[in-house]
C-alpha cells in the first residue's frame, strides 16, 4: 500500500472564523503499482486538495494520510522529526498551471531543478532531462530556450518533464491536458499510459474529460462536495444513475452506442470502449 | 498566509463609523499636528486623555489598539533606552554601578538560556523579556562578588526620563490615532476620501484620481498575489524545495524560485487588467461618476470644529508658556 487515507478531513480557515470544509471523511487506498486512476468531480469539489495530501504538501485537519509508511497527521510537522521531502520525490505532483513553477533561464535548468533538489548529480540530471524532454514530445533543441518564450502547451509539457525527471514512483497530474489541442492531449495521455504500462507505475490524473476516464482509467474516483462518492471501475460508474447528481457527463462513445441501440431498436451484447470496437459490433448486427 | 487581513477594518456603529472619510482624515491630521506642537509631559498626558476619550466614545476596544502598538514596541524601547542613556541634564534621579564579575557572568548566561527556552510557554513574551532584562540589570548593580571583568556606570537624569516618557507617549498617540482611522474606515472609503482631499493638487498637475486608482488596485491585488505566492510555494515544494529548512545558499535559490514566477504572474495580471479596463473604455484622467458618493453630515462639521479648537488651544498654550 503506497498511500492510505484514513478518515481525512481538511478545512480551510476563513476570515469570519467559520471554516470551509474541503475534504470530508475521506478513506482511500492507492497501490504502488499498476493503477491508472482518474479523479473526477465538479470544480471546487476538493480534487486538488485531495492530491495535495498525497505528497504531504498539506496536512489533514483530522485523520491521517500514510505515504510509504510515514504517517502524516495534523501535528506531524510540529514534532519536526519527519522528513517530508523524500516523499515528494516518490510521489510526483504536477500542478495545474505551469506558470506557477517555471523560473529558470533555460528549460534545461528548470527540468534539472527538481532532481538536483533530491540529490541527483548534475550530469545524471542533464541526462535525464534530455530523455524526458523527448518523452513529453519536444525536441532536445527546446532545452536551450527560455521557458517564458514558450506557448501555454509547451510550458505545460516542460513542467511535466520537470516532474518526470525526478523519476517518481507515483505520478499525480492535476488537469494535465487542459488548454492543449486535441493532438497534444492525445500525445500526453499516450505518454502517461506508456509510463503506466511499461514501468508499471501508478498514475493519477485529475480530469474533466469523461472520454479520457472511460478510455484509459482502470479505476475512477469521484469527488462531490468534499466527499469521495465513488471508487471503482469506470464502466460501472457510467451505468449508474448518479452521474447527473454529481454534475458529470457520459463519454461520447457510450452516448453514441445508446443512441444507436435506441434508433435501431437492438441491444449490443457488450459496451464498446473505442470507436473501432463499435464498428465491429455494428458490422456484426448488420 | 490565509490569515492576513488587509486593512484592519472592524465593523461597528459608533460615531466614528458615521463620519465621512474626508473629515476623518482631516481630523487625524489636525490632531497629529497638535500632538507634535505640544512640548511638555503634562500637556501630552492631557492629549493622551483626549485620545482615550475618543476611543471610549468610539467604542473601540483598547486591546485592539494595543495589538496595533505591538509592531512598534521595539522602536519604542529603543527610543526610550537611548533617551535615558544619552540625555544627561537636569537632576540626577538614579545612580548605580553595574559590575560584571566572573561569578555573575555564568548566572546571567543561565538566566538568558532559561529565558530562551521558557519564552514559548508564556503569552506575554514582551513583558517576560522586559522582566528578564530588568532582573539582569538588578543583579549587575546589587550582587558583585568575585573578581571584576568590567564595570560601568548607569546614571539616569530627570530630563532623560521625562524626554523618554514624552517621546513614548507621543508615538503612542500618533499610532493610536492612525489605527482609529484604519479600524473604522473601509479601504475603499479611505481611498475615496484621500482622492477628494488630494483633488486641489490638480492645480500643480498631480492627478489625484490616478493616485487613488493605483492605491485601490494595489490593495485589491494583495490577497490575490498572496494566494498566487502560496500556490507557487506548493508547486516548488513538490519539486523538492523546502522553504523552512536548508542551507543559506539553497535558501537564496529557493527564494528565486518563488520570486521569478511571482514577477511573471504579476506582470501578466497587470497586462490583463489593463486590457480589461480599456475594453470597458477606461481613459485615465477623464471625468468619471461613482457608485458610492461621499456625504458630509453635521457630525463631520462638529468633529472638525472640535479638532480645530484643540489645535488652536495647543498653539495658544505653546505661545503663552
Amino acid at each position: 500500500m503506497a498511500i492510505k487515507f484514513e478518515q481525512v478531513n481538511f478545512s480551510y480557515p476563513s476570515f469570519d472564523g467559520t471554516n470551509f470544509s474541503a475534504l470530508k471523511d475521506i478513506n482511500l487506498e492507492i497501490n504502488e503499482f499498476g493503477e491508472f486512476i482518474t479523479l473526477i468531480g465538479e470544480t471546487g469539489s476538493g480534487k486538488s486538495t485531495l492530491v495535495q495530501h498525497m505528497n504531504a504538501l498539506v496536512r489533514p485537519t483530522t485523520g491521517s494520510v500514510t505515504i510509504y509508511g510515514i504517517k502524516i497527521e495534523n501535528d506531524t510537522k510540529k514534532k519536526g522529526k519527519v522528513k517530508l521531502n523524500p516523499l515528494r520525490q516518490r510521489v510526483g505532483l504536477v500542478f495545474q498551471f505551469p506558470e506557477y513553477q517555471l523560473f529558470e533561464e533555460t528549460v534545461l535548468k528548470d527540468i534539472i531543478f527538481g532532481p538536483k533538489n533530491f540529490g541527483v548529480s548534475n550530469e545524471d540530471a542533464i541526462k535525464r532531462a534530455k530523455e524526458v524532454i523527448k518523452h513529453v514530445g519536444l525536441d532536445e533543441e527546446y532545452l536551450k530556450r527560455s521557458p517564458f518564450n514558450l506557448s501555454g502547451g509547451e510550458k505545460k509539457r516542460v513542467s511535466i518533464a520537470g516532474i518526470l525527471a525526478m523519476e517518481p514512483d507515483i505520478l499525480v497530474l492535476d488537469e494535465p491536458t487542459s488548454g492543449l489541442d486535441p493532438k497534444g492531449r492525445d500525445d500526453l495521455l499516450k505518454l502517461f499510459t506508456d509510463i503506466h504500462r511499461k514501468l508499471n507505475k501508478t498514475v493519477i490524473i485529475i480530469t474533466h474529460d469523461m472520454n479520457t476516464v472511460y478510455k484509459y482509467a482502470s479505476r475512477v474516483l469521484v469527488m462531490n462536495d468534499g466527499s469521495l462518492v465513488y471508487d471503482g471501475k469506470p464502466t460501472e460508474l457510467f451505468s449508474t444513475n448518479n452521474i447527473e447528481n454529481w454534475n458529470l457527463d457520459i463519454p461520447d462513445i457510450i452516448s453514441i452506442t445508446r443512441q444507436l441501440e435506441e434508433r435501431l431498436n437492438i441491444k449490443f451484447n457488450s459496451q464498446p470502449k473505442t470507436i473501432e470496437d463499435l464498428f465491429i459490433l455494428v458490422k456484426e448486427v448488420i | 498566509m490565509k490569515n492576513i487581513i488587509i486593512g484592519q477594518f472592524i465593523p461597528g456603529t459608533s460615531f466614528l463609523y458615521k463620519m465621512d472619510p474626508r473629515s476623518k482624515i482631516i481630523a487625524l491630521m489636525l490632531l497629529m499636528v497638535s500632538t507634535f506642537i505640544l512640548s511638555s509631559v503634562s500637556h501630552i498626558l492631557i492629549m493622551l486623555g483626549v485620545v482615550l476619550v475618543i476611543l471610549k466614545i468610539g467604542g473601540i476596544p483598547v486591546t485592539r489598539i494595543a495589538r496595533g502598538l505591538k509592531p512598534i514596541m521595539i522602536l519604542l524601547l529603543f527610543t526610550f533606552t537611548f533617551q535615558i542613556i544619552f540625555i544627561k541634564t537636569g537632576n540626577l534621579v538614579f545612580d548605580t554601578d553595574l559590575t560584571l564579575t566572573y561569578i555573575t557572568l555564568p548566572i546571567i548566561l543561565l538566566i538568558v538560556i532559561f529565558w530562551y527556552f521558557t519564552k514559548r510557554y508564556t503569552r506575554f513574551k514582551f513583558l517576560y523579556l522586559l522582566i528578564t532584562v530588568f532582573g539582569i540589570l538588578t543583579l549587575l548593580s546589587l550582587y558583585n562578588p568575585g573578581s571584576i571583568i568590567s564595570s560601568s556606570h548607569l546614571e539616569i537624569y530627570q530630563d532623560g526620563l521625562e524626554g523618554a516618557f514624552f517621546i513614548m507617549i507621543r508615538l503612542i498617540i500618533i499610532v493610536t490615532l492612525s489605527t482609529i482611522l484604519t479600524l473604522t474606515t473601509k479601504p475603499t472609503d479611505l481611498n475615496l476620501g484621500l482622492e477628494k482631499i488630494l483633488k486641489p493638487l490638480g492645480i500643480i498637475r498631480i492627478n489625484a484620481e490616478e493616485i487613488a486608482m493605483i492605491i485601490s488596485i494595489a490593495l485589491r491585488y494583495i490577497p490575490t498575489l498572496l494566494d498566487e505566492a502560496n500556490k507557487i510555494m506548493l508547486a516548488q515544494a513538490s519539486r523538492g524545495v523546502d522553504f523552512s529548512e536548508g542551507k543559506f545558499k539553497d535558501k537564496i535559490m529557493q527564494i528565486i524560485s518563488l520570486l521569478v514566477p511571482m514577477f511573471i504572474i504579476s506582470f501578466k495580471r497587470s497586462d490583463d487588467l489593463a486590457n480589461a479596463m480599456e475594453a470597458r473604455s477606461f481613459v485615465p484622467g477623464k471625468r468619471r461618476t461613482r457608485l458610492h458618493t461621499l456625504s458630509w453630515h453635521n457630525i463631520d462639521t462638529s468633529v472638525i470644529v472640535f479638532c480645530v479648537l484643540v489645535l488652536a488651544s495647543v498653539i495658544t498654550v505653546r505661545i503663552m508658556l
